[in-house]
């Protein structure tokens, strides 16, 4: 018999964990969703917008105004990045993508260590405290992550419905060419959905800063498990992703009450297989008609 | 124009022959010519440099993680190994030899650091190894100096099987291992924070082999394991395998190093199971170089460790002072913060010099005479000094394992505090090793 105490911890663990996993993913679905790039290099922006709130919260001294600030610097550096690596390429083969993205990966992570040095850096936290659920403390902050990482994507999902350039993003995921025709800058776009993106890895790498010791490798991890939920949620497809994440966080959760969570991560692993198998469009994307 | 055999009666070529009389124009020409040989003596390669008899440098060939998941330790354990060799050359080098460093970056993964290992064996013929900082790197490695009778001298990987059921005559290991450590703190650890114990290990052959010391350790002392749990390296959220760990127990022992004990602590602390139990751990839990990344949360902390950066006694010595301030300068380069040496910067540092010792005493000239350095070395006691600012050090002969004085200490304002030091005699466990036959 499993106590309803331990079910619900992981419940809770696994919503949190999935909106951060939501927030990270969504904006790797989005480029590939409108370029059909493959951003092998998502990871290194969430980590290089973490050390760029360090930075800020050393001048500022305010953990709100450094989100902010390297949301913003991420965005002009995403700019920076499309156009100069990404856009030359538009339209080649996709392998050339994959390569320039792995490329900048590799160009952010050894940035980061030539800049901020290999120790690991500290993020204080806005909000300290816990309250007690069941046999453990939980602190407010995941609580508040998870509901940050919730306003981000309700914010883009209200831009990319109701907004002008939102719809122009829509219209180019659907038909790139009749977008063009009808007057739509497909190019800038392109470059603006990618900034948009790496703002998106930088609010997620700020917000989940303060848990972990900042580090130029701390990427790794969340590309990772990004990539599983993108292609479980349906490459390209915003809402399927969030729902991914949250459900493949959850799994993961339930998971842990039966196995070590070193085990668990089968379990998404396994969720990848079976989608690519049974539905490779996507556990969550609608069903073409 | 016909040529002659005393071609130097020519006209062309009569200013330059010693005819009897110093003219201004030949001064100036040999002065030039002399220059430019000098010049161009420089700039040769090394293997005609070597032909003209200068002294040809021994290569060390340094393995560390400088990119990837240990970076962080890997440049702090360079910053030992070039320390020593910036004071050796600057004493002259050995035996009127300098030290080239050709240094390996394996990025942390332990396929690319046998590749790396080869390269150096292999392409760089290097004379000696030295280095490594994730015990699967070195373990991948070992096998590679052994093929080629190379003397790998470690600079910081624990793992206990290397120098016991994986030992070879060709590795050194100049500092401690768990089985050391386990012996030093156990006893502190039952008799002053608790009885019952749940161990927290990063899932790789260090924290593996780490958490069976422990075990045996806490276990002879008359304290009790209520649980282990494994968490492997490199996980950015460990709240799933945190919110697991329940049950009664009076500490928490963690055997974590760099980003992975920073990420530990700060999600530990932030769910409260130090509230729960006093928190405990190797040494590296708690390094100078991240003590600033763990703030307050790691306050409280009881550790183990080889090397704690206090000038207090006993290691207010003239030789850990000298040792301190230099490695401040170096580690400076490398984070503008500048932290404080930790023990990757002393073993790497205290390594090199046990090179040095072994290349003195035994007329060690190349790889031909790896036999003659192994045997130096095998046995070698070391007192406290300028080389060895940690200690006296013994390298046992039997398994290549030194022993070593090991410090007890606690966090407090987020500084090392010393609390007790255990003798080398009180660290020593039986040989477990039998080198295969030569």
């Amino acid at each position: 018999m499993i106590p309803f105490d331990q079910i619900l911890v992981q419940i809770v663990n696994g919503l949190v964990n999935g909106m951060i996993l939501a927030l990270v993913a969504s904006g790797l679905t989005l480029i590939f969703g409108i370029m059909d790039i493959v951003n092998f290099a998502h990871g290194d922006l969430f980590m290089l917008g973490a050390y760029l709130g360090t930075t800020s919260f050393l001048v500022t001294g305010n953990f709100w105004v450094s989100l902010l600030t390297a949301v913003l610097s991420m965005a002009v550096l995403g700019l920076v990045f499309q156009a100069a690596a990404l856009r030359p390429l538009l339209g080649r083969d996709p392998l050339t993508t994959i390569l320039a993205t792995f490329g900048i990966s590799l160009v952010i992570q050894n940035y980061a260590l030539w800049q901020y040095g290999p120790v690991p850096r500290r993020l204080p936290e806005p909000v300290t405290g816990h309250f007690q659920l069941f046999y453990v403390e939980y602190p407010w902050y995941r609580l508040v992550i998870a509901l940050m990482s919730a306003a981000i994507i309700g914010g883009l999902y209200l831009f990319m419905k109701y907004g002008k350039h939102g719809i122009w993003i829509r219209a180019t995921t659907q038909d790139r060419v009749m977008a063009e025709a009808m007057g739509i800058p497909v190019p800038w776009v392109h470059t603006v959905v990618f900034a948009i993106g790496a703002a998106m890895a930088a609010a997620a790498g700020v917000l989940f800063g303060p848990t972990v010791g900042i580090n130029h490798a701390m990427g790794f991890d969340f590309t990772l498990r990004a990539f599983v939920v993108v292609v479980v949620g349906g490459m390209g497809n915003l809402g399927g992703s969030i729902l991914a994440s949250i459900f493949i966080s959850l799994l993961e959760s339930l998971a842990t009450i039966w196995v070590s969570p070193a085990q668990a991560v089968i379990v998404s692993f396994v969720a990848l297989i079976l989608t690519l198998l049974v539905r490779p469009t996507g556990i969550f994307a609608p069903t073409p008609k | 124009m016909k040529l002659t055999e005393k071609w130097h009666d020519e006209l062309w070529a009569r200013d330059m022959w010693w005819s009897g009389k110093t003219t201004r124009r030949k001064f100036l020409g040999l002065s030039a010519a002399a220059a430019g040989a000098v010049g161009a003596t420089m700039l040769v390669p090394a293997p005609w440099r070597e032909a003209f008899g200068q002294a040809k440098p021994y290569k060390v060939g340094v393995l560390q993680p400088l990119t990837g998941a240990a970076a962080a330790g890997g440049k702090t354990a360079l910053v030992g190994t070039q320390l020593a060799t910036n004071r050796i050359n600057k004493a002259g080098g050995i035996n009127g030899r300098p030290i080239e460093l050709v240094v390996a970056d394996y990025e942390s993964k332990p396929d690319v650091g046998r590749r790396k290992a080869e390269k150096l064996v292999v392409e760089d013929k290097v004379d000696v190894g030295e280095g490594g900082y994730l015990s699967n790197v070195c373990l991948a490695c070992m096998p590679v100096f052994e093929e080629h009778k190379t003397v790998y001298m470690i600079g910081v990987c624990l793992d206990t099987t290397i120098t016991t059921s994986k030992c070879n005559r060709y590795t050194f290991r100049p500092f401690d291992y768990a089985p050391s450590q386990a012996m030093a703190i156990s006893p502190y650890l039952v008799k002053n924070l608790g009885k019952k114990w749940h161990i927290v290990f990063l899932d790789y052959a260090w924290g593996q082999s780490t958490r069976d010391a422990y075990i045996e350790q806490i276990k002879k002392n008359g304290g009790e394991i209520q649980g282990t749990t494994g968490i492997p390296l490199g996980t950015a959220d460990m709240t799933a395998f945190i919110s697991k760990i329940t049950g009664s127990f009076d500490g928490l022992f963690a055997i974590m190093f760099g980003a992975n004990a920073v990420t530990f602590t700060n999600q530990a602390y932030d769910l409260g199971l130090f509230k729960k139990a006093k928190y405990a751990g190797d040494g590296a839990v708690a390094e100078s170089t991240h003590l600033a990344a763990l703030g307050n949360k790691i306050e409280g902390f009881v550790g183990v460790n080889r090397y704690i950066p206090v000038l207090t006694k006993p290691l207010d010595t003239p030789y850990h002072k000298k040792f301190f301030d230099e490695s401040k300068v170096l580690l400076k380069q490398m984070d503008p913060a500048g932290p404080d040496p930790d023990r990757y910067v002393q073993s790497n540092f205290e390594a090199m010099n046990f090179l040095k010792l072994g290349i003195q005493k035994s007329g060690f000239r190349g790889r031909e005479d790896s036999m003659k350095l192994i045997e130096a070395l095998e046995g070698m006691e070391v007192k406290e000094s300028d080389d060895f600012p940690q200690g006296d050090k013994l390298l046992r002969r039997e398994d290549h394992q030194a022993f070593l004085r090991q410090f007890i200490f606690d966090i407090k304002n987020v500084r090392h505090r010393l609390l007790d030091v255990v003798s080398r005699d009180k660290v020593v466990v039986p040989p477990a090793c039998s080198f295969p036959k030569a």
